[in-house]
């Protein structure tokens, strides 16, 4: 059975959010596309294609970046300004066809496991605007407190995504691993560290792809906090990632994912606070 | 299957088609004559049904028809032929660097694609932009050695 039985293709955000709200529970939003496949819906769709709806591009702003929601993986790869990082995020996305096609919003609204950039707007502090009659800015923390869809009432969008810059003192790192170079993620961290004359004074310390959904992780971020950066310090905070649902993915033990996962973290950790240190974001 | 009249361009010609809804770009493409996108996978992983769309690479499987509206697609057939092959065609050709084919079209439109934006891309780049291309015969060596010969000869420098 097709996912779509009839398509629509507004010209902007105004008719795309019209067409959804008179589909109602029919309508089905579409970014970049790539991941419909994975979806199963009992009853075919419309397809609201935003592509056409004025939704890509970034623009420098209160000192930090707006994302627009249908911007392309490729556009944040090129992209560079000071205190851009998700250039780096982009760069270990998929392959060259799907960096093409897929969005920053298709990415991080229907979350799957493996989706890469949840685990950088929730360590990065983004802020996620949402198009609505009563348009509101929902944090990354809430946003992805569970399937970011739930949020989104009949005829309401994802409009564009908040990221602040990396700022001086600060530094941000993103691990990925793969079974191969273009797999679905087996384990993600993304980790922003502030530090102050060797002391660590800030960490946000994301983890994703090894379980179900991508979380913060506070235990780890409040070990870090206080204490000056070393690897011992960077260690001893990663044994609090603690007890989870680990996924078995592409045949690995969840003993292997969750050794994977330690890694991921205490990498990306260490890379922010060694950029911080360096003054390199 | 609902199907609904677009309008695209496909290689430099303005074109109207009946599309179904969930028809993918690769089954339309390939069901009004563009034989040359090949169906591998299906699923966004081998890179054999590669079509420009817009300037920029997609994999056409994971791509539905109605993506395309109002686009500009670009597929092998608007490169060469056996006859006058475009000087991708003719670099790959004789470097050796094509045996089954299967992947070549899609090989052949990312490479188009990145030096349609760079005349001279560094190693780097080409394996950035030819990284959904599989490939199981060559092993990729010669493939890279006629890209970088094809750009040396066009007088690019890295």
């Amino acid at each position: 059975m097709s996912v779509f039985k009839d398509f629509v293709l507004p010209r902007s955000v105004d008719e795309a959010r019209a067409a959804l709200k008179q589909l109602g529970a029919e309508g089905m939003p579409v970014a970049g596309g790539t991941a419909l496949s994975f979806l199963r819906h009992k009853e075919p769709k419309v397809a609201v294609d935003l592509s056409r709806a004025g939704l890509s591009g970034i623009a420098a702003e209160n000192g930090g970046f707006e994302i627009g929601a249908m911007t392309s993986i490729t556009a944040l790869r090129e992209f560079a300004a000071p205190g851009w990082v998700l250039d780096r995020v982009a760069h270990r996305f998929v392959t060259q066809q799907i960096r093409n096609q897929s969005t920053l919003g298709g990415n991080i609204t229907r979350v799957f496991a493996w989706c890469d950039f949840p685990v950088a707007l929730l360590a990065l502090d983004a802020s996620i605007t949402i198009a609505s009659d009563t348009p509101r800015a929902v944090d990354a923390d809430e946003f992805f407190a569970g399937q970011p869809v739930r949020l989104l009432k009949a005829g309401e969008l994802v409009r564009s995504i908040h990221v602040p810059a990396v700022r001086a003192g600060e530094g941000f790192g993103y691990r990925k691993h793969t079974r191969v170079e273009a797999d679905f993620s087996q384990a993600t961290a993304a980790a922003r560290v502030k530090v102050e004359k060797g002391v660590i004074t800030g960490a946000r310390v994301a983890l994703g792809a090894s379980i179900p959904m991508p979380v913060r992780l506070p235990a780890v971020e409040q070990a870090l906090v206080g204490r000056k950066g070393a690897i011992h310090v960077v260690n001893e905070a990663v044994a609090l990632i603690g007890t989870r649902t680990w996924r078995s993915v592409a045949g690995f033990s969840q003993d292997y994912i969750r050794h994977l996962a330690s890694v991921a973290v205490a990498d990306a950790i260490t890379d922010a606070w060694k950029a911080a240190v360096e003054g390199r974001a | 299957m609902n199907a609904k009249t677009i309008q695209l361009t496909i290689n430099g010609e303005a074109r109207s088609v009946d599309v179904g809804a969930g028809e993918s770009l690769l089954h339309l493409l390939r069901r009004i004559g563009f034989t040359g996108v090949k169906n591998g996978c299906d699923e966004g992983a081998c890179g054999a049904c590669t079509v420009i769309l817009n300037g920029r690479t997609v994999n056409a499987c994971l791509t539905f028809a109605f993506q395309a509206a109002g686009g500009r697609v670009e597929t092998i057939e608007f490169l060469g032929n056996f006859e006058n092959p475009h000087p991708l065609q003719k670099a790959l050709a004789d470097e050796g660097a094509v045996q089954c084919g299967y992947c070549i079209p899609g090989m052949i439109l990312s490479a188009k694609a990145l030096l349609d934006r760079k005349a001279a891309p560094t190693d780097e780049e080409w394996s950035l932009h030819l990284d959904g291309n599989l490939c199981r015969c060559t092993g990729y060596e010669k493939i890279q050695s006629a890209l970088r010969k094809l750009v040396a000869a066009q007088g690019g420098d890295q």
